[in-house]
């Protein structure tokens, strides 16, 4: 229970300070609001109407700092995140959220969880055989492939499988802007065409360190003495395989599979801006570029909040899990 | 057992995806049951009437998915409701020597002095919501900015100098305080007029800055239906005053988050209306089908800022000036840097050939600014103690990302070495540029103003006024380079009250003093982008017939191309 509380009380000390450097370091950044709406008006509206407009969207530079601050840490708690201030002038900041949001976790989560769990997959066959003809082949391709760019990776498959093709497969946005969004065939086959790339790109560059990892674990485990136990006893190699030796050696991976659905929500700020998909990377991009303080707070607190709950429920799951990490607390 | 079980799955997964409504598309099934006979199109006049029909497809990259906001006041969300929805006064053609279309007003009648303007109001005009429009629509829009100043976007309560706007019968006065010809583009062209019984009351009259407006309620040829993060679609207002417009009944809106994508539309037919630059525009869009044209009118300069305060040697120095505007072969800026999808600028400031009756061709010749002069340039420069030998070392700072820039730059840079300028060109971030070239942090700075007006005396005066400038350090409002000439001030002055033949030998003598002071070096023109598409539609402005700026981005010139397009296929 102490173990609990402490950690508790780390996750709430990390928050507050994340919150504080995000209300402060868009600040130190260069430019205003007011000249990045100038440029994207393309100057025809003086700079003293701009600044009065977006004072009405509650842009208020000339106030005290501090009262600013304050002012901001409750909004951040309460979940008044106010109206955006930059390219999406006056929309409220939860509907931009709330629509890039699934973007994000259907494209980054799924090609998360796919690549966790192909990955452990191949880990545990690597493994198991040592030295086999997988082994040498796929754990040195993927860990090369998970070293390469983000982006390099994406602007290859564009020209291979999209330009090389003539647009076989899209390589922009989420879905073709000709159809109606609704439960259709017709549409439901475009939202996934226009993931292939994009999920490809995020496979190609995770499922490497998954691999590996699986893999050390599994070689280590297998040396241990209830698996030459399951042998002598004469059990089956499948059996050995998946539920004395993978089980065990998955343990430590879980904990970093948990930290990486907390980077879900962050998305993949190059993958969205190579392919334009409407994300919530692609909306922290264009809030940095507008200069637009609520959004660019909003989305950095979500990104903070959601990393330091993972870790909670990671920390939480290996004291479940694991019995030896409750009596050390 | 196991089999079974697929089977059941394959068939309750088939049964829903037939339960799921088909795939609907927002386009071509209508368009191409249409009768297929083009004949009678070659056969209309241009401008006589048309039948309805057809769709029109923009391609505008925005860099944004939409918000569905439409409201006039919100600088970031007019674009897409001015000119399409909400409706001007009067427009005013900026490329056709301002001739006017009288819109919500059939005309006006300025006072002696031309600080009272009355408006007649048209009669049997509806707001798209069946309510009619009146003069008292009028006034209340005006006064509304007066009430609510942050929706006074052209600073008419302030700067203007707008006194009071009343309406009786039909005629709306604005009067001022002082004369306001200068501002009647901000006030008859530019201002959308909003219906009263919708910004007036409720949230819409609350807070009419803010307000999101979903649904805008406007006199114009389009209504908004419907909008989603992905897609603008207009449909066709059945009751627009103009009888028989708008001939085109839908326009598609799509959202492009990037160039790119957009182009390939362009390029594929599957968009008609194009507005941004396509590199090697040849291969890439004109080469691909017949049907596919550009035509970008010139509309304002992209100029090297020099920085005239005292404290930057150089660049103060009139003769260190004038050798680069010497110097500088533009054509061969325009043609390399910009390849050749931009004209080259000249030293008056005046850009052609848009604005080609202001412009004073023989005192350009005269300074011999007509061609390039390197030997001139390096006798001047030598004058001020520069030479190849012991170069002048300037910086120039520009936009990351303006490839474009760059490449004139580099072309430039190239220009500038033999006669003894080291040049270093300095690429920043948008925003670190824009609060250096504000606060005059530079020597040179490559950039060009990004609106001007239906004369060259709105840019001219955007750069050269000095109630534009600012000392170093704080933040100047156009007139970047700091130029401060009073007996410019004076013709601005005097420019307001002249008639237009006086205008014109106004612009004239700003010209002079602009080719004699060299404050900016107008390198290249900057152009309204545009690409067309006559596959099936026509009426698209063009060089013979420019009644309008034809990129989509122009307000409320969209709405001028939109009455004038029609569906070749639907006649």
């Amino acid at each position: 229970m102490r173990h609990l509380l402490r950690r508790l009380g780390f996750f709430l000390l990390t928050l507050w300070a994340a919150l504080t450097l995000n209300f402060l370091i868009p600040r130190f950044m260069p430019g205003s609001p007011v000249t990045a709406l100038h440029d994207r008006t393309r100057g025809k509206v003086s700079a003293a109407a701009l600044e009065q407009m977006l004072t009405s969207f509650g842009f208020r530079p000339h106030q005290n700092i501090g009262s600013q601050y304050l002012q901001y840490l409750g909004n951040m708690v309460t979940g008044h995140w106010g109206l955006s201030i930059g390219q999406t002038l006056g929309e409220p900041v939860t509907t931009l959220i709330g629509q890039a949001l699934p973007w994000t976790l259907g494209l980054v989560g799924t090609a998360t969880v796919l690549a966790f769990l192909l990955g452990t997959l191949i880990g545990v066959l690597a493994g198991w055989r040592r030295g086999g003809r997988l082994d040498t082949v796929l754990p040195p391709v993927f860990v090369v492939t998970s070293a390469l760019p983000y982006f390099w990776v994406a602007l290859l498959l564009i020209l291979v499988f999209s330009v090389w093709t003539g647009g076989l497969l899209p390589s922009d946005f989420n879905y073709d802007n000709t159809i109606v969004p609704g439960f259709s065939p017709g549409f439901v086959g475009s939202v996934l065409q226009h993931a292939v790339l994009p999920g490809a790109t995020l496979l190609i560059t995770s499922i490497g360190g998954w691999i590996l990892t699986m893999r050390n674990n599994m070689i280590t485990v297998l040396a241990e003495d209830y698996v030459r136990m399951g042998r002598a006893k004469g059990l089956s190699n499948r059996r050995i395989m998946y539920d004395y030796a993978a089980r065990n050696a998955i343990l430590p991976n879980l904990s970093g599979f948990a930290m990486s659905l907390g980077f879900v929500i962050s998305g993949a700020i190059l993958v969205e801006y190579v392919f334009n998909y409407p994300g919530l990377g692609y909306l922290l991009y264009n809030a940095v570029q507008n200069v637009d303080y609520p959004l660019m707070q909003a989305l950095f607190m979500l990104f903070t909040v959601a990393v330091l709950a993972a870790v909670l429920v990671c920390d939480l799951a290996t004291l479940w899990l694991d019995p030896r990490a409750r009596a050390k607390g | 057992m196991r089999r079974f079980r697929l089977l059941a799955a394959v068939l309750a997964l088939g049964m829903a995806t037939a339960a799921c409504s088909a795939t609907q598309h927002r386009t071509g099934s209508d368009s191409s049951s249409g009768t297929p006979s083009r004949t009678s199109g070659a056969g209309t006049p241009a401008n006589g009437p048309h039948k309805k029909g057809g769709t029109v497809t923009i391609a505008n990259e925005q860099g944004q998915t939409w918000t569905c906001q439409f409201n006039p006041f919100n600088p970031a969300a007019y674009l897409e409701s001015n000119g399409f929805v909400y409706e001007p006064l009067i427009y005013v053609d900026s490329l056709n020597n301002q001739a006017e279309t009288p819109m919500l007003a059939t005309g006006y009648r300025w006072n002696a002095d031309k600080t009272q303007i009355v408006f007649t109001v048209r009669d049997g005009v509806k707001w798209n919501d069946g309510q009619p429009f009146t003069a008292a629509d009028v006034a209340f829009t005006f006064n509304l900015m007066k009430r609510v100043p942050a929706t006074d976007l052209y600073a008419l309560w302030s700067a203007a100098g707008l006194k009071s706007v009343t309406a009786s019968g039909n005629q709306v006065t604005l009067a001022f305080k002082q004369t306001a010809e200068t501002y009647f583009y901000a006030f008859a062209d530019q201002v959308s007029i909003v219906p009263q019984h919708i910004f007036g009351s409720g949230e819409a009259a609350a807070h009419p800055d803010t307000w999101a407006d979903p649904h805008p309620v406007g006199t114009g040829p389009f209504k908004v239906d419907p909008c989603s993060p992905n897609n603008i679609q207009y449909t066709a207002n059945s009751g627009y005053w103009q009888a028989g417009k708008p001939y085109i009944q839908k326009v598609e809106y799509p959202a492009y988050l990037d160039n790119g994508p957009a182009n390939l539309d362009l390029a594929a037919g599957k968009a008609q209306w194009g507005s941004q630059f396509i590199p090697g525009i040849k291969n890439f869009y004109l080469d691909k089908s017949p049907d596919n044209h550009t035509w970008s009118p010139p509309v304002l300069n992209v100029s090297l800022f020099p920085n005239l305060d005292p404290s930057h040697k150089a660049t103060s120095n009139p003769a260190v000036r004038q050798a680069i505007a010497h110097a500088i072969d533009r054509s061969r800026v325009a043609a390399i840097g910009e390849g050749g999808q931009e004209p080259p600028g000249n030293q008056s400031g005046v850009v052609l050939p848009t604005f080609q009756k202001y412009y004073d061709a023989g005192a350009v010749s005269a300074a011999g600014y007509d061609k390039p002069d390197p030997a001139k340039a390096a006798q001047l420069l030598s004058g001020a103690g520069y030479s190849p030998a012991h170069p002048l070392k300037l910086s120039v700072i520009t936009i990351t990302g303006y490839t474009d820039w760059d490449a004139s730059l580099a072309v430039i840079k190239q220009q500038l070495k033999p006669i003894g300028i080291d040049l270093t060109v300095q690429d920043l971030a948008q925003q670190t540029f824009d609060t250096r070239l504000y606060t005059g942090d530079f020597d040179l700075a490559y950039y060009g103003e990004p609106t001007g007006g239906p004369t060259p005396y709105y840019e001219l005066r955007e750069i050269l006024a000095s109630a534009n400038t600012a000392p170093l350090g704080k933040q100047a409002n156009g007139n970047y380079e700091r130029y401060r000439n009073p007996a410019v001030d004076a013709l601005f002055q005097q420019y307001a009250t002249a008639d237009d033949a006086g205008q014109v030998a106004i612009v004239k003598q700003i010209e002079a003093a602009v080719i004699k002071d060299v404050p900016v070096i107008p390198v290249t023109e900057s152009v309204d982008w545009f690409q067309y598409n006559t596959a099936d539609i026509a009426g698209w402005p063009t060089p013979e017939d420019p009644y309008a700026q034809p990129a989509a981005f122009n307000f409320p010139d969209a709405g001028q191309v939109l009455l004038h397009l029609y569906s070749k296929a639907a006649q």
